[in-house]
């Protein structure tokens, strides 16, 4: 058995392979978080006074709040005075097109294997052509550290009605619309983390759907912290409204790096009468080395309003990444009928710790909600899974179907399951499973004896074991998570 | 005039569901003479607590060693029921069946217990709560090699609040099993910290808790496998009428070394009206590869086709309605091995859901 064990062990144990960082030029914000710094970040970015306001209301409420320690984690202290808390790329002359990119940027990510000039020629991006054409095609709104350089595919979205924007443009360009949406899902004084990053947000996107329009491609960003010492401060806010529907994926990697580095993003989603978003993640931070030196501090924030009848969100994610992560995708199911879905793969290995799930928060009558939660457990790691399931008291006949599973690779990590579930409507159904397992000697003995190596038959498992969230994934990230968790698994043997 | 205690709020992760401004009400009624109960088991040696304290004119000790002794406690309860109390020993492969009634006239009464069990000794223990008043208590138990507790807690206390932290260890091949009734007007709070200390432990815990009006009743449990080879099973009933409220926490945890551990959870909450509430929280906290851990968690009223299938065969809707929620708490009582305090703890249930239904 030990030596099973031993191997599946090692199988999760891989250097991070996309660790580098790359020389670009960049202009900083002082150091430390004051009002100056929230005031500098704001002028930075041409922002309206309301904006201004908004933000400094925020500051001063994260100052008279408290970090919660809720949360199965062990993190140390943070110190937010010795932070950068804005960097960009030098600022160049307005962009063209792809090509005045500074190349320096494009290498990044073409490291990551997802050039953008690739997305394009893979997408035949002869401009535009709309006429419905395949929905093969991915729209990439790049975060570089923290601003948008590069917004493709733009003119297309346009003659679909769709705005996509990073969120500093949308502040300038269409500031009604965003100052109707922002913070109403995640208000200003949500959560400490939520707090700092409504004073501190540097960039992030901002998506509207009009109605009855369904999104011609898929939507996604890459973010990426790339300076030293730079928390990244990331504002989402997808509005979809009636009848749209919209795919959004979000994928992360970062270079290696030997201090901690804070994120605290905030996604904010909205989902008219009829309208559906499916968000999808995939995030593979620098996870920090074998001793659990290094690796980003993942507190995010993450919540879905699904306000009209029959609206759905679906969260899906992959989680490889981060020395810690912090986070609970949620959906308030207010509208009749709506939907609420989460779907998540968490690996944790060395010292990683992980505590995530979701809150599915049930106020409308016949919203139905499904979790499936599987949890992967390796090296000296811990992996919870925290959620919550409320039904209101007016919501009739809420349906929550919740399935927790959880796989432990070694004998030195751990899996914990914490459920919340709060009924206060008889004709809610509400059911829970939840299951701890490893790998057993029958199921690696079974698939040796079909001609698997022991790490062909961990990774066959392992697949397997997550498949019910990885086919929930959009083909464009379904490849890229199987080979996250493929990566995480090879090189073992020997 | 009762001193103010400083007492946990909601916003710790442990007394999240918790009804502390109950507790502070309950000191506050006026005291008054309260009746010692007839004994369910009438043979079996019985100590009687009255406000607290061990009331020699009622209790019958017959030949158990009881002698006196401090004990300690920090969690936030418990700690005011620290300080004098007594320890009952039981010696290797006895075999004795205690009752014990804790009766409250209306005043704070705290009470620390120690039980030790010495090798394959063997308890059958009944405890009732009636009265009113905050009632507070402590108990320890020390399950030696082998050792077996049978033990039923039935909380009928008529107003008021009953605060209970259980805290056992248990040894190797030991086993330890408790169930709880409330099924009274009294606000609850059932804690209980089990550890499974040695190879081969069992450990069953649960119990039915019912409420109605705008009563509050919670327990939070922990069962912590320590040592390979433990078995422990959990099972709990919420029935939540009127604007009342029941919240089950019960925890499993499983140390680094406690590999081939069973531990297996089943929580399960109805409602009778669409004003009451019920929280659950089924914990597993697991550091070992080797085990199988399980935990089911359901919450939702009768099933309305089990309820038609009575009706078409002749018996009137509110009967249906009485039998499902008798049988759907029978799930929690039935572990009670003993005949006699089955009955009781039925009529008790009964009783109740006549009351309310």
């Amino acid at each position: 058995m030990a030596t099973k064990n031993a191997e599946a062990y090692a199988a999760v144990s891989k250097t991070y392979e996309w660790g580098f960082s790359s020389d670009i030029e960049q202009d900083f914000a002082p150091k430390g978080l004051s009002e100056d710094t929230v005031r500098y970040i704001s002028a930075k970015k041409n922002e309206p006074e309301w904006m201004l306001d908004w933000r400094l209301k925020a500051f001063r409420l994260w100052q008279t709040m408290e970090a919660p320690d809720w949360a199965k984690l062990n993190v140390p202290p943070i110190d937010y005075q010795d932070a950068y808390y804005y960097a960009e790329p030098k600022a160049k002359p307005k962009l063209g097109s792809l090509d005045e990119v500074d190349p320096e940027i494009l290498r990044v990510y073409e490291k990551l294997g997802i050039p953008i000039a690739e997305q394009k020629m893979l997408a035949g991006v002869e401009e535009t052509n709309e006429d419905g054409t395949p929905k093969r095609r991915v729209a990439v709104d790049a975060v570089f550290d923290s601003v948008s350089v590069a917004t493709t595919f733009r003119k297309e979205l346009e003659a679909a009605g769709v705005i996509f924007r990073s969120i500093s443009e949308a502040i300038r360009e269409y500031p009604d619309l965003v100052r109707k949406w922002l913070g109403k899902v995640v208000p200003q004084r949500d959560n400490y983390f939520a707090t700092l990053n409504s004073a501190v947000f540097s960039d992030g996107t901002f998506v509207y759907i009009p109605e009855g329009v369904r999104c011609p491609m898929e939507l996604s960003t890459y973010f990426r912290i790339n300076a030293e010492n730079t928390g990244q401060f990331e504002r989402t806010l997808i509005v979809a409204d009636k009848g749209s529907y919209v795919s959004y994926l979000e994928g992360c990697t970062a270079p290696m790096r030997d201090e901690n580095q804070l994120h605290a993003a905030v996604v904010e989603l909205v989902a008219m009468d009829d309208a559906e978003i499916k968000y999808s993640t995939v995030q593979n931070w620098y996870p920090g080395d074998e001793n659990g030196v290094g690796g980003i501090y993942n507190f995010v924030t993450k919540r879905a309003l699904c306000q009209g009848r029959n609206s759905k969100v679906s969260w899906t994610q992959v989680e490889t990444g981060s020395a810690i992560t912090w986070k609970y995708p949620s959906c308030v199911l207010a509208g009749e009928n709506s939907v609420g879905e989460f779907y998540s793969v968490a690996v944790t290995n060395n010292r990683q710790q992980a505590d995530t799930g979701t809150k599915m928060i049930h106020l409308g009558k016949g919203s139905r909600s499904t979790i499936v939660s599987k949890g992967i457990s390796a090296g000296r790691s811990d992996n919870t899974y925290r959620g919550l399931v409320r039904v209101g008291p007016t919501a009739e006949n809420v349906r929550n179907f919740t399935q927790c599973d959880s796989l432990l690779l070694g004998d030195q990590c751990g899996a914990h399951t914490v459920p919340y579930i709060e009924v206060k409507n008889p004709s809610a159904q509400i059911e829970h499973e939840a299951t701890t397992s490893k790998i057993s000697e029958d199921q690696l003995f079974y698939a040796m004896s079909r001609g698997l190596d022991q790490e062909a038959a961990v990774a066959l498992i392992v697949n397997g074991f997550a498949r019910e969230v990885l086919q929930q994934l959009p083909m464009e990230f379904a490849v890229e998570a199987q080979k996250l968790l493929g990566i995480s698994l090879e090189g073992s043997v020997g | 005039m009762t001193a103010v205690l400083e007492l946990p709020t909601t916003r710790e992760e442990a007394f999240r569901w918790a009804d502390m401004p109950a507790l502070q009400a309950a000191r506050t009624l006026t005291p008054r003479s309260a009746a010692v109960p007839d004994a369910i088991l009438p043979d079996a040696a019985r100590l009687v607590f009255v406000d607290g304290y061990l009331d020699p004119d009622f209790s019958r000790p017959a030949d158990l060693t009881i002698t006196p002794t401090t004990v300690t406690s920090d969690h936030a309860l418990a700690r005011y029921a620290a300080g004098q109390g007594h320890v009952i020993a039981l010696a290797p492969r006895s075999v004795t069946t205690i009752e014990i009634a804790r009766v409250n006239a209306g005043e704070d009464s705290h009470t620390p217990l120690v039980i030790t069990l010495g090798k394959d000794a063997v308890l059958t223990l009944v405890e009732s709560f009636t009265g009113a008043g905050w009632t507070n208590t402590l108990t320890r138990f020390e399950l030696g090699q082998g050792a077996r507790v049978m033990r039923a807690v039935r909380i009928v206390q008529d107003a008021g609040f009953v605060s209970t932290r259980d805290e056992v260890a248990i040894s190797e091949a030991a086993s330890f099993v408790s169930v709880a009734l409330g099924a009274t007007t009294a606000g609850t709070r059932l804690d209980a910290a089990l550890t499974l200390n040695g190879d081969g432990a069992y450990a069953e815990l649960g119990g039915a808790l019912l409420t109605r009006d705008d009563q509050r009743q919670e327990c939070a449990v922990r069962v912590r496998h320590a040592r390979p080879n433990g078995q422990s099973h959990q099972l709990w009933r919420a029935v939540a009428a009127d604007r009342s409220t029941v919240s089950l926490a019960a925890a499993v945890e499983v140390a680094r070394d406690a590999q081939k551990t069973d531990g297996e959870q089943s929580l399960r909450g109805l409602l009778l009206q669409r004003t009451a509430t019920v929280n659950l929280k089924p914990e597993l906290e697991i550091f070992a590869d080797d085990v199988k851990c399980a935990h089911g968690a359901t919450v939702g009223e009768l099933d309305a086709r089990a309820l038609f299938y009575m009706q078409s065969r002749g018996i009137p809707a509110a009967r249906a309605k009485a039998l499902l929620t008798r049988a759907f708490v029978a799930d929690a009582l039935d572990r009670i091995a003993d005949e006699t305090i089955r009955d009781t703890f039925a009529a008790d249930a009964d009783a109740w859901l006549e009351h309310t239904l």
